[in-house]
């Protein structure tokens, strides 16, 4: 078995153990007890049933055939940039657009091959202090400010 | 207007930074949350409030809308935020007073600073134009000859729509006679009642403007002007507390707020509400305004949370 | 109707009129062609401005963004392969392989002829046939509406390139996906384990924009490093010469009429028209072996559906008050604020400003073409720009574009996450599409079902016993078989050999 092979099972039972573990949880919801379609998990279940059923056919052909994944070329960029999405999205609100963005900036053109220090900075200010000016302060339709001050 | 406050804004960027007392409230713009979708009835009113408002006030006012959760996402939200007056939200009894009991939301009675209330609507039970039904007489008579063939519909559940109708069957004893069917917002539920698939809907005088329906009460304590033949839930033989019911809103803070902000925010909501702008603006949308300062506002908006423990029960939410 | 024409034209061709015309459709295109931003948050941007002006202005200017909007997701979807918009994730199937093949400026041809026709018909049948179209939209209740939804998530197998059973599993995803939150008939929250961020459920553009958008930066960042961002090469829009359009007339046809239908359904709109049109398109297209890989019938499928639904979706609107979607939601709200009442005396009580709307429709529908050719020419070089400064920007745009849908902080982290999920599903060779048919569809079919199970007390035969839903269910059961029997018979004959 190939390293690849083993990422597309790897995925595939993530996906059935995850969908096994919600109909777990959705049998024991506490639920006013009604008729089934009264119930709210009455068509969940339908649904989860059928995710399992085809993750369980799509595991019996993954094992049987063996197709190469696309090599990942750079494991460490990827990384980065995931890290950075996720980080980007969840402190978005707390810290302001305008922070976030230009720290998010100053870690997605690098990984991108862009190193040069005026224009990363420049960039980095110029282009979420754009948006900042125009949805803030133009239009009146603010994006998130940081705790320290409501002009970005 | 926007565009030379943000270069006033500019200007005066470097006194933003002294420090902040009740006396300089508010000196950074204040913004008004609707807890539903953007071009929807609560954004539009919050629209039209706004610009009112800022007059009102002497400082930006903007609009933003935080959808979701029949109005909870926005209050769960508002509700862990300092209670600095520049954040207000515009909730409904369903959002203040029926969702909190209903759910496990992280808000209850004790979480807010009631400001001002705005508005305030009765709400009445519609049939369609080409309904057999002339009068509540008829409903009850037709519902107990054949029990479980009627139907009637809501924008969702636990919304005014919902507990309209929960008042009108329960009031009257028939809740387990009828059936309840929710749709997605009130146009689908709409379409159903002037198609027939559902018998009765519930909705505030409003509903009257988008089509052809006939009302046949009203949950109020008295008949309205504009229905003179309409009756009252009392006159059907709905005894309180479900005879009366309104769909209200008004702005609310976080609870804590400082006396002396409230004071600026409720005077200048008073200002705004009874501005001759707002009024047109009411008078075009159909909007009936009811304003009542924070006292006033907090006593009713207490009563009501324990009033509607009866509606919730009764529609088995 | 055709008597109020002149007091329309006066209500529209004036010089506020034809400005609002104009920078309405130039602003539409403009922000519907940027990665992250969609309708939705187009027409929130002009929403405050149309307060503080007359009736017909301000309709127009929502339809002209609505339109524009609709038009420039499809450029967005072809050339970086991010729909702004779930309308055009089905332009991307065809149209961004296209763009791969360097036939990029065609793609977008393609697609702005079909987008063009689809919304000038859509307007016609608006103009003359409204009443009738809202009758028929009456006949659709809960249980043909179910049906009708049940026949859309068979496209889940048409476009499911590569993998049916991984197309079926993203489908499956989708739907579920969708469901969390609060429960459409008893209003209990499920899925949600007491997180109240939760309880507005899973934003359908915040799932899409990360499992297309987001997920391509990271794809590509797993790639090799571009010096510039050779992404497609793009120089200007070539229109399709009209020898190219021999044999595809038929499957325009169908697909703007798809599109109208569907449009008038309220609840159903412009993504539901997309797919199903786009799956026919792929079933009965003589070329249907070539969808997926950059066929013109899938763009054209797909754009002339999505663009005919804005003009279906007034139907209902303008004739019987009832919004046909969101955005016409918006635009009832506003006429009630202008002290307009919609509802089915509307056009009786206000000829002229409907006639005005109407007329203006289709005016911009028209200048979709020029000012397409025009904006895409100007635009052209912003695709040139490097990698670097492209992917970030995406990223950015992103953000505001799903901070704006809703306000709610939660999307944001739901996109995160949900690009990260559909790198690594897109990865193993799942479709996106199907998920976002899934997601679209999902709550739909699930309140449908149900309120017809309620409404028939729990005898599902009913669902058979109207004419509309029957047709359409057997529909569904054909086309679902179909394409797995022909698998099951390609198979066998390759065994055999």
């Amino acid at each position: 078995m190939s390293r690849h092979l083993n990422e597309r099972v790897f995925v595939l039972l993530a996906l059935l153990l995850s969908a096994v573990a919600l109909y777990r949880s959705s049998l024991t919801l506490s639920f006013s007890d009604v008729g089934s379609a009264h119930s709210p998990v009455f068509f969940p279940q339908i649904i989860l049933v059928l995710w399992i059923g085809l993750t369980v056919i799509a595991l019996g052909q993954t094992l049987m055939q063996s197709v190469k994944a696309q090599p990942i070329d750079g494991v460490f960029r990827l990384i980065i940039l995931v890290a950075a999405s996720i980080a980007y999205t969840n402190l978005l609100t707390m810290y302001g657009f305008f922070l976030t963005s230009a720290l998010f900036t100053l870690i997605c053109l690098p990984v991108f091959g862009m190193r040069h220090p005026a224009i990363l900075t420049g960039y980095a200010i110029a282009v979420p202090g754009a948006l900042v000016l125009l949805f803030n302060h133009v239009l009146g339709m603010p994006l998130p400010t940081s705790p320290f001050t409501h002009y970005f | 207007m926007k565009l030379t406050s943000a270069i006033g804004m500019a200007f005066g960027a470097a006194l933003a930074a002294t420090g902040a007392v009740a006396a300089d409230f508010p000196e950074r713009p204040i913004n008004l949350i609707a807890p539903f979708n953007a071009g929807g009835g609560t954004d539009l009113l919050l629209r039209g409030l706004a610009p009112h408002f800022e007059e009102a006030v002497g400082e930006n006012v903007f609009v933003s809308n935080m959808s979701g959760g029949s109005g909870t996402v926005a209050a769960s939200a508002l509700q862990g935020q300092k209670p600095t007056g520049y954040q207000m939200a515009y909730m409904s009894i369903t959002v203040s007073t029926i969702q909190p009991q209903i759910k496990n939301v992280p808000y209850g009675v004790d979480s807010w600073t009631p400001i001002c209330s705005i508005a305030a609507s009765p709400t009445m039970l519609f049939v369609s134009n080409d309904s057999p039904f002339q009068s509540m007489e008829d409903v009850v008579a037709a519902v107990n000859a054949e029990p479980g063939k009627y139907v009637f519909g809501s924008s969702g559940p636990g919304a005014i729509t919902h507990l309209s109708m929960v008042s009108a069957f329960s009031g009257l004893d028939l809740m387990d006679k009828v059936k309840h069917l929710p749709f997605k917002g009130s146009g689908p539920a709409i379409k159903e009642l002037t198609a027939g698939n559902i018998h009765f809907f519930g909705d505030t005088e409003l509903l009257m403007k988008r089509g052809d329906f006939r009302p046949l009460m009203v949950f109020n304590a008295e008949r309205l002007d504009s229905f003179p033949d309409v009756p009252t839930a009392t006159e059907v033989g709905i005894a309180a507390p479900l005879n009366e019911l309104y769909l209200w809103g008004g702005l609310f803070a976080p609870a804590g707020l400082e006396q002396g902000t409230v004071d600026v925010l409720a005077k200048a909501c008073d200002d705004a509400v009874h501005s001759d702008g707002f009024q047109e603006f009411a008078n075009n949308s159909g909007t009936v305004i009811n304003h009542r300062g924070p006292e006033e506002f907090n006593a009713f908006f207490r009563a009501q949370y324990d009033a509607n423990k009866a509606l919730i029960s009764a529609a088995g939410l | 109707m055709l008597s109020s024409l002149p007091d329309a034209f006066a209500l529209l061709f004036n010089i506020e009129g034809i400005l609002v015309l104009v920078l309405g459709t130039v602003l539409g295109i403009i922000l519907g062609a940027m990665p992250g931003i969609g309708s939705t948050v187009a027409v929130a941007i002009v929403l405050p401005f149309t307060l503080s002006m007359g009736q017909a202005p301000a309709i127009i200017l929502l339809l002209a963004v609505y339109a524009g909007s609709v038009y420039g997701g499809s450029i967005a979807a072809i050339l970086i392969n991010t729909p702004g918009t779930p309308q055009s994730a089905a332009t991307c199937l065809d149209g961004y392989p296209m763009a791969q093949r360097g036939e990029a400026g065609l793609a977008l041809g393609w697609a702005t002829v079909a987008s063009v026709i689809g919304g000038l018909v859509s307007a016609v049948v608006l103009i003359f046939a409204a009443p009738e179209l809202a009758a028929f939209a009456l006949e659709f209740g809960p249980i043909e509406t179910f049906a009708l939804i049940l026949l859309g998530m068979t496209c889940i197998v048409s476009v499911s390139t590569g993998s049916v059973v991984k197309g079926l599993l993203s489908g499956m995803i989708g739907i579920f996906l969708s469901l969390v939150g609060g429960d459409p008939i008893t209003g209990e929250f499920r899925f949600t384990y007491d997180k109240w961020q939760l309880y507005s459920g899973f934003n359908l553009l915040a799932v899409v924009i990360g499992v297309f958008a987001l997920s391509e930066v990271l794809i590509r960042a797993s790639q090799k490093v571009n010096e510039v961002s050779d992404l497609v090469s793009f120089k200007g829009i070539v229109l399709p010469k009209l020898s190219d359009w021999s044999g595809r007339v038929r499957n325009l046809v169908k697909s703007v009429l798809i599109g109208n239908v569907i449009g008038v359904l309220p609840g159903t709109g412009a993504a539901t028209a997309a797919f199903i049109s786009y799956a026919e398109g792929r079933r009965s297209s003589r070329n249907s072996e070539n969808f997926g890989k950059g066929e013109p019938d899938g763009i054209v499928s797909s754009e002339a559906a999505n663009n005919a639904v804005t003009g279906g979706a007034l139907v209902p609107t303008m004739a019987l008050g009832i919004p046909g979607d969101a955005i016409t939601a918006v635009m009832l709200a506003t006429l009630t604020l202008h002290g307009i009442t919609p509802g089915p005396k509307l056009v009786e009580d206000n000829p002229a400003l409907i006639g005005a709307i109407f007329t203006g429709f289709f005016v911009i529908n028209l200048l979709l073409l020029p000012l397409g050719i025009l904006l895409s020419r100007i635009a052209a070089p912003v695709l040139r720009v490097r990698e670097a400064y492209m992917m970030t920007a995406i990223v950015l745009l992103c953000a505001v574009g799903i901070y704006f849908v809703r306000g709610n902080p939660f999307d944001l982290l739901v996109m995160g996450l949900a690009g990260v999920g559909g790198f690594i599903l897109r990865r193993q060779g799942f479709p996106m599409a199907p998920l976002v048919i899934g997601m679209v569809l999902g709550p739909t079919l699930e309140l449908t079902l149900r309120q017809g199970l309620i409404l028939k007390d729990g005898n599902f035969l009913a669902f058979f016993q109207s004419p509309i839903a029957l047709v359409l269910i057997i529909a569904a059961t054909i086309a679902l078989c179909l394409p797995l029997i022909r698998l099951g018979l390609a198979r066998t004959r390759q065994v055999a050999q």
